[in-house]
């Protein structure tokens, strides 16, 4: 199966399945499983505070999902399933949610759940000065009720779809013991498969296995989370044999990573959408045909290729590409300096006019590669584009916080649910809204799409809300980044280990061979 | 001038001409956007005959990066000498000269700031201040300019104990034109050695800087950011490292050389 | 003792002066730090609240206030990204830290010395111009540069060494010292350098002074008189040098802990200043200012031990 078959495949049909990059599935899982041994895993990034609920990055959600369950999850076809919650109905006019927990779950200090601690983690999270980065989520809310120890209702003042899905990541929905809060930024308890055991800032967290984890023991005594920023660092540590497992290989290296014979490779589709964005609030963005011309400066294969040799698909729609929102009949736009040109002379900007600061963050190198790129292009279409790098922290101060920027690239992860998508991002009132977009059609669609209880009925409307973007070209939707994992030949279950949200990492069911 | 005149100064002194020339000329021979062009079917190229210092990860020619980034690494290096010198020196000579309290009080201050190390200085003010070319020639230019004014501090105040300038006090020369006519001659031999030497650590700062993402920003080439981004490639693609590393390289070694001998015949210090 | 007393008293006033520089310099940094701490999903309400609790609302001379105080009682407040008290943070990364740097001075000073020496006994044959070509170049490429060199030789290519991380030396000494290793190679070999010139110039001089004359005219044999007679009185000045080149050290390992993941005090200040952290960055600066004085003010005290005659000038 060569790269393209695949990525077609995992984009369209066979769902967000992990697969074997360099080799078909067989590789994993024949051996097996065997109990006991420690796994050293290289992460990408620093996790900053490990309370799940004010955890805002995907690098402290990737060690979390170790540590934490929710009531409910998902499956690989984003398919509801029970988890701490044995069983969970709602009412038919979905103002009713009723949980009913799985008896005897032991969190990791030995205390069992009772639904005063769904209570007392739900509460958490709605009250806005715990900080929760989800906190909207239970804005519907009315009330949290406990009957018994063993069951939770939740009324909601009105229709929110999106709720269930919602608490179906820890962000929402990790519950956690009573009384917990404030020590899980330093101390995570949880009712997860690994339990924390210490952290050495800025270096590594080590995890070991729950006995009484509710699905059953974890295969690794041990889990060690080592933070290796540094790409070739890290490839280097996975090459040299000192670290097992390591997450997201430089997109350079992965062809080669992939035919060592002494490394297995993974990869997935997708781990996150790239996007260009452009401030709705600068003068020249807000005439259509200008962002159109931007659009058009773009060869978004050529710079897929460039900036991530390859390690991605090209896409118009945002929306995760096995879910039921995604409108198949986007296509990215070709690149047409020409046609560019014109509409960027039309609107009043010829030759030389129109000059650009591009703002990108170095957490992102391929953004800085990117950017890079494209200024080529723009320069080519008389565009003057010069470049600014920012740190993270000021990446999100100026362009997200402050929305002070022109020109500027970012991605998203694991936004499988379309309402946390659209509304959040495109809506005027979004949380995610930082391009200033205010277009009374998105408006009226994601409102709209919150109160319809019909799957297809609201999968209709986000596919509406898809075109509108695309038509209007409130952004450049760029593609979907694959996410890659490389492992040590003695490393099982390596497909196990990606979460269906294409970010989280789970070692429940990896373990090592001796 | 017969000591001056060893082949190291000569030496020396040649690649930093070649450098300087290069750095003049090249923005007028080779145009602009042949540092930027890219060709993504040519990336990681070795050394060739039709990219002579081989390709980096966008196919862009290392030839004209390097040769188009001497004038920004030059540049960024000299402008931060002059920054220091042009605050170090006045401070130096008025803490020296004058001596009592206004050395008490300047000196106090520097080295106070001789406590931070330059680079977590220059990083520190760089992060302040914003990534630039021009914040970078800021930021190595004020964590250098302690140091220069302490070298110069010790020899202006031997300068001022000496007979003829005691003698020239006692007539009343004003301060000032002591200043112009006797100390700042005697001193600029030593801002002179100093200067170049500073030159060759200002080049590894710009290096450092942009190593850490805060110096010269893409897609403009500097031999500190070429570095930087090959750090990826090093193993498949040596020669990214080693094109700018050896202009970095010869350069401060030339500039080095050309100091030591500089130091033997201006530096009275070192005249016994 | 006097002298001592007034050091000290400098001393003071040189911590107030670092605080207030620092402070003053990190309380410019734009970034928002309420920004920071919530990420990209933050909400308003969110924000202005953490504004409040973290007092940055308050004017500015309060706030120092409040640091300065703070850290006269032990308490050095929280790291904003790490959510950890600073002051053990700190005490442990400080240790990691010191554990390279004297690492890469024992190292330089193991090689630097000897190679001086030989240098300035063999003045002006090839000995000299090798050592000193040899020092040239060390001195003329980015520490980093070396670095990333050594990864590629020692860990990657012969696999002696690990490549990056850190390893708490109460808990395994044997790899705190591998993982410091290539480290202290890096920050120590442009030191090394510098102080094979600082050895070779200074022994120079030694070597045409008046009473080695008359100790090689004594019959004393040449080794004893370099190594017992000349070294002996150019050790001190190559040991101030060296103690001055700690601040320089303490500049390097911003980069080097950076390249090789060791989470030292360079490491978490550039972390720190990445993700303005303002708590973290204003006292981990200050911490290493102060390492940087105090470090200086030892040689000082050294040298004076060693140099009876300082004494009486002073």
């Amino acid at each position: 199966m060569n790269r393209r078959e695949f990525l077609t495949t995992t984009g369209l049909i066979g769902g967000a399945a992990a697969l074997g990059m360099s080799a078909p599935t067989e590789l994993f899982a024949q051996t097996t499983p065997k109990r006991g041994g420690t796994l050293i895993w290289g992460h990408s990034e620093t996790p900053q505070t490990l309370d799940p609920h004010t955890a805002g990055a995907a690098a402290s959600g990737r060690v979390l999902q170790n540590i934490h369950c929710s009531l409910i999850t998902i499956d690989k076809g984003f398919n509801l399933i029970p988890s701490l919650a044995e069983k969970f109905e709602s009412s038919p006019d979905l103002l009713t949610y009723t949980f009913h927990l799985r008896p005897g779950v032991k969190f990791h200090d030995g205390k069992t759940m009772t639904s005063a601690d769904v209570r007392y983690s739900f509460d958490r999270v709605r009250d806005p000065k715990t900080g929760a980065v989800n906190f909207e989520v239970f804005g519907d809310v009315d009330a949290i009720e406990t009957p018994d120890a063993t069951t939770v209702i939740v009324k909601m003042k009105r229709v929110n779809a999106p709720f269930l899905s919602r608490i179906a990541e820890n962000g929402a929905g990790a519950i956690i013991p009573t009384g917990s809060g404030d020590t899980q930024a330093n101390n995570p308890n949880g009712a997860g498969p690994f339990k924390f055991v210490r952290r050495e800032f800025g270096h590594e967290i080590e995890l070991a296995r729950h006995e009484a984890y509710w699905e059953g023991p974890a295969y690794l005594d041990r889990v060690i989370e080592r933070e290796v920023v540094e790409p070739t660092v890290r490839l280097t540590g996975l090459q040299t044999g000192e670290l097992h497992v390591i997450n997201d290989i430089p997109p350079d290296r992965v062809s080669e990573t992939a035919k060592n014979p002494k490394l297995q490779t993974l990869g997935w589709f997708p781990l996150n959408f790239d996007f260009l964005n452009m401030n709705h609030a600068f003068e020249p963005f807000k005439d259509p045909r200008v962002r159109l011309a931007i659009d058009l400066m773009i060869d978004k294969e050529q710079l897929l290729q460039g900036a991530l040799w390859k390690q991605g698909a090209l896409t118009g729609s945002p929306s995760f590409p096995t879910s039921a929102s995604y409108d198949t009949t986007l296509k990215a736009r070709t690149q047409d300096l020409d046609k560019a040109q014109a509409l960027l002379a039309a609107a009043g900007y010829g030759p030389g006019k129109l000059n650009l600061v591009f703002k990108v963050t170095t957490n992102y190198p391929y953004h800085v590669e990117s950017a890079q790129i494209m200024a080529e292009w723009f320069r080519a279409a008389g565009v003057n584009m010069k470049i600014e790098q920012l740190t993270w922290a000021d990446w999100l101060s100026q362009c997200w916080s402050n929305r002070d920027f022109q020109i500027t690239m970012m991605n998203f992860f694991t936004l499988w649910e379309p309402d946390f998508l659209y509304y959040s991002l495109w809506n005027s009132k979004g949380a995610f809204n930082y391009r200033n977009v205010n277009d009374e059609v998105i408006d009226r669609l994601t409102q709209q799409a919150r109160e319809v209880v019909d799957p297809v009925a609201r999968a209709g409307l986000y596919k509406q809300v898809q075109e509108r973007i695309f038509d209007q070209t409130h952004d450049v939707i760029l593609w979907f980044r694959n996410g890659t994992m490389g492992a040590q030949k003695n490393v099982g279950g390596l497909d196990t280990v990606v979460h269906p949200n294409g970010s989280n990492l789970n070692f429940h069911k990896a373990w090592l061979n001796v | 001038m017969r000591r001056f005149l060893t082949p190291k100064s000569l030496i020396g002194l040649g690649i930093v001409v070649i450098m300087v020339t290069i750095a003049v000329a090249a923005p007028f021979v080779i145009p602009a956007s042949f540092a930027t062009r890219m060709q993504l079917a040519m990336r990681l190229q070795p050394p060739s005959a039709a990219h002579w210092f081989g390709t980096d990860q966008l196919g862009r020619d290392l030839f004209y990066r390097v040769m188009l980034g001497a004038r920004t690494s030059l540049t960024i290096a000299g402008a931060a000498v002059g920054i220091s010198v042009t605050f170090g020196l006045p401070l130096g000579i008025i803490s020296g000269y004058f001596g009592g309290w206004t050395d008490i009080v300047l000196m106090r201050l520097v080295d106070t700031l001789l406590s931070f190390p330059a680079l977590l200085l220059a990083l520190t003010i760089s992060a302040m201040l914003g990534p630039s070319v021009p914040n970078t020639i800021i930021s190595i230019g004020v964590a250098f300019t302690p140091f220069l004014a302490r070298i110069i501090r010790g020899e202006a105040l031997r300068v001022a104990q000496m007979p003829y300038v005691e003698a020239a006090q006692a007539t009343g020369t004003s301060g000032f034109a002591m200043i112009i006519r006797h100390v700042l001659p005697n001193v600029l031999p030593l801002v002179i050695v100093q200067g170049t030497i500073s030159l060759a650590f200002a080049i590894l700062a710009e290096a450092g800087l942009s190593f850490l993402g805060l110096g010269t920003q893409p897609p403009q080439s500097s031999w500190g950011l070429m570095i930087q981004t090959s750090r990826d490639f090093l193993d498949v693609a040596p020669w990214t490292a080693l094109v700018p590393g050896a202009a970095v390289a010869l350069t401060v070694l030339a500039l080095n050389m050309f100091g030591d001998v500089l130091r033997d015949v201006l530096d009275p210090r070192a005249q016994r | 003792m006097s002298y001592i007393l007034r050091r000290l008293l400098s001393i003071a006033l040189t911590l107030v002066l670092i605080s207030m520089i620092t402070f003053g310099v990190t309380n410019i940094l734009p970034g928002d730090v309420a920004m920071m701490v919530l990420g990209t999903q933050s909400n308003p309400t969110a924000l202005a609240g953490l504004r409040q609790t973290l007092g940055l609302n308050d004017p500015l001379a309060l706030q120092y206030w409040r640091w300065v105080v703070g850290m006269l009682t032990g308490h050095f407040g929280n790291s904003l990204m790490f959510k950890v008290p600073i002051g053990p943070l700190l005490l442990q990364k400080m240790t990691a830290s010191a554990l390279i740097v004297v690492m890469s001075m024992a190292l330089a000073l193991a090689c630097a010395i000897p190679l001086g020496v030989w240098s300035a006994v063999h003045r002006n044959r090839w000995q000299d111009s090798t050592a000193a070509s040899a020092a040239l170049l060390g001195i003329s490429l980015p520490d980093f540069f070396w670095g990333i060199v050594m990864i590629l030789i020692f860990a990657r290519t012969l696999g002696w060494l690990p490549s990056s991380g850190f390893t708490d030396p109460s808990v395994n000494f044997i790899a705190a010292l591998q993982h410091a290793l290539l480290p202290a190679c890096a920050l120590g070999l442009g030191l090394m350098a510098h102080l094979t010139r600082i050895t070779r110039s200074t022994m120079t001089g030694i070597l045409n002074q008046e009473f080695i004359r008359v100790a090689r005219a004594k019959g004393l044999d040449e080794r004893t008189v370099i190594w017992r007679y000349a070294l002996a009185n150019a050790i001190g000045p190559v040991m101030t040098v060296a103690g001055l080149q700690v601040g320089y050290l303490f500049g390097s390992i911003i980069v080097i802990e950076s390249l090789f993941n060791y989470t030292g005090m360079g490491w978490v200040t550039y972390q720190a200043l990445l993700n303005r952290d303002i708590p973290l960055i204003e006292t981990s600066v200050f911490v290493i200012a102060t390492v940087v004085m105090l470090v200086n003010f030892l040689v000082d005290l050294l040298y004076l031990a060693v140099d009876p005659r300082l004494r009486q000038s002073r």
